[in-house]
């Protein structure tokens, strides 16, 4: 597109829309396309949903393990809370994609495995690592206090944690885990690197198919941007509910 | 009831307990007294463990409990704690704040439970704060509901640690009435507090703990009348 454009006459404007129009057309009505962004979108929807499933119920552990290790005797314990270090370590310190390519390559060897539980395993792994330090904080954002209470009433550590703890810390994080699943959904458009048809493999496929790459990512990214506006207005929503609880 | 030889405790050099040696007896009400700092509340945790001692044994009806190999939960029980910060459990009801425990650790059923509470609730003076948060309770209301959800565990003695001084001062008395009326149902207590006209009118017998070791015990009377270690006759010279 020249500069030109800017100063061009009607006519030209005409044309320039036309065209603009016909490979937008191309790239969503021939062949019924939309549909495959619909299926796009599904599979992302999916893999980023099952994906903050596992990585908060890694992250659970994880952090469990890690604030216990700090009071117990347990001798599992601190070689488990050694292990969980490490991951963390491991997964926040290297990029996305290449971990991606590490856990296909090592636990789908099969090609035909099913690519939502393959994007769910690579995203949970992933996202536990980050899940766990939100949750941590906010298990240590609740007073010391409930934990001894907990304990005085004859409660065991884990019991403790999951009756008494855990659910304060968790309406503590739960604008964090939100937040948490608004990247998700758009760190998955990375899984397209590993054939699974998500909504960027689909634009991808799009334009190779219209010789034309620029409208399907174009309605790609204003598919992405959709998605988390609504995402962001209700976890809004629910962090204006959840104050409110709190002027008990 | 409670035998402790030799208590020790220290956090990383700081000396807090030097060796406590004390026998508490079934229906003894034993008021713990001392200035800030001098090991009465680290004293107090230790018969439950919530402080590990360093050194030492503590003995609950026979049960070593500074054995590694003994169940605390199980004995953690049988006593009950009551806290300065009161630290019931935000996110759950008063009502649930009392039945969590006998349902979860006790295994009592739903039902029992409630009825259990609705009784507690009542004896405490709270019975129409059963669906509220704790929030939404005084300081002395919630620190009543704590004395309810210890004593709904049915425990053998109460631990109560400084229970008023996070108190406005209109509400100590509320819940020192509270604890009185335990006190004459013959409960076995052991009170750590700065409130000396408790001690004085409860106790069956008051220590001074000091340095990390009892100074001097004795019963009320004879404590406050005739007051022997100079360094307790400095302390009540200032507090009374």
């Amino acid at each position: 597109m020249s500069a030109d454009v800017y100063f061009m006459k009607g006519s030209d404007l005409m044309e320039w829309l036309n065209t603009l129009y016909t490979s937008f057309y191309n790239a969503l009505i021939p062949e019924k396309r939309y549909l495959a962004y619909i299926s796009g979108v599904k599979i992302t929807l999916m893999v980023a949903l099952f994906a903050v499933f596992l990585g908060v119920l890694i992250g659970i552990l994880v952090a469990v393990v890690k604030v216990s290790a700090k009071s117990s005797k347990n001798p599992v314990i601190k070689p488990l809370a050694a292990f969980c270090n490490f991951y963390t370590t491991v997964i926040r310190g290297t990029p996305l994609i290449v971990q991606i390519m590490i856990i296909y390559n090592l636990i789908f060897t099969a090609r035909d495995s099913n690519e939502i539980i393959i994007g769910t395993v690579c995203f949970g792994i992933n996202s536990g690592a980050y899940v766990s330090e939100i949750i941590r904080a906010g298990i240590e954002s609740v007073a010391r206090g409930q934990t001894e209470a907990g304990r005085s009433l004859g409660f065991t550590h884990i019991q403790t944690m999951r009756y008494i703890i855990l659910p304060q810390a968790i309406k503590n994080i739960l604008p964090a885990l939100g937040n948490e699943f608004i990247v998700l959904v758009k760190e998955t458009s990375v899984i397209s690197v590993i054939a699974v048809n998500d909504l960027t493999k689909m634009a991808s496929f799009i334009g190779s198919r219209t010789w034309d790459i620029l409208p399907p990512y174009i309605i790609a990214a204003a598919i992405y941007l959709l998605i988390t506006m609504c995402l962001t207005s209700v976890l809004g929503y629910f962090e204006r509910r959840m104050s409110q609880g709190d002027h008990h | 009831m409670i035998i402790t030889k030799n208590l020790q405790k220290t956090f990383g050099d700081h000396h807090v307990l030097r060796g406590i040696d004390q026998h508490i007896k079934k229906g003894e009400k034993v008021v713990i007294i001392g200035p800030s700092g001098s090991g009465k509340s680290t004293f107090l945790r230790c018969l439950n463990l919530l402080e590990e001692p360093t050194g030492g044994e503590v003995i609950f009806e026979g049960t070593t409990i500074t054995d590694p190999a003994c169940d605390i939960n199980r004995l953690r029980q049988q006593m009950g704690m009551v806290f300065q910060q009161f630290n019931l459990f935000p996110h759950k009801t008063v009502l649930e704040n009392i039945t969590l425990a006998p349902i979860k650790v006790k295994g009592m059923a739903a039902d029992e439970a409630n009825v259990l509470a609705g009784k507690l609730l009542e004896r405490v003076g709270l019975p129409e704060k059963a669906d509220v948060y704790p929030g939404q309770l005084s300081g002395g209301q919630q620190q009543r509901i704590a004395i309810a959800r210890a004593l709904a565990m049915n425990p053998k003695v109460m631990l109560f640690d400084e229970p008023t001084s996070a108190l406005d001062p209109e509400m100590v008395g509320e819940v020192l009435e509270l604890m009185k009326e335990l006190a004459e149902e013959g409960m076995t207590m052991v009170v750590v507090t700065h409130e000396m006209g408790f001690a004085r009118e409860v106790a069956t017998r008051v220590l001074f703990i000091d340095e990390g070791v009892v100074k001097e015990e004795n019963t009320p009377e004879e404590f406050f009348a005739n007051p022997k270690n100079d360094r307790l006759k400095d302390f009540l010279s200032k507090v009374l």
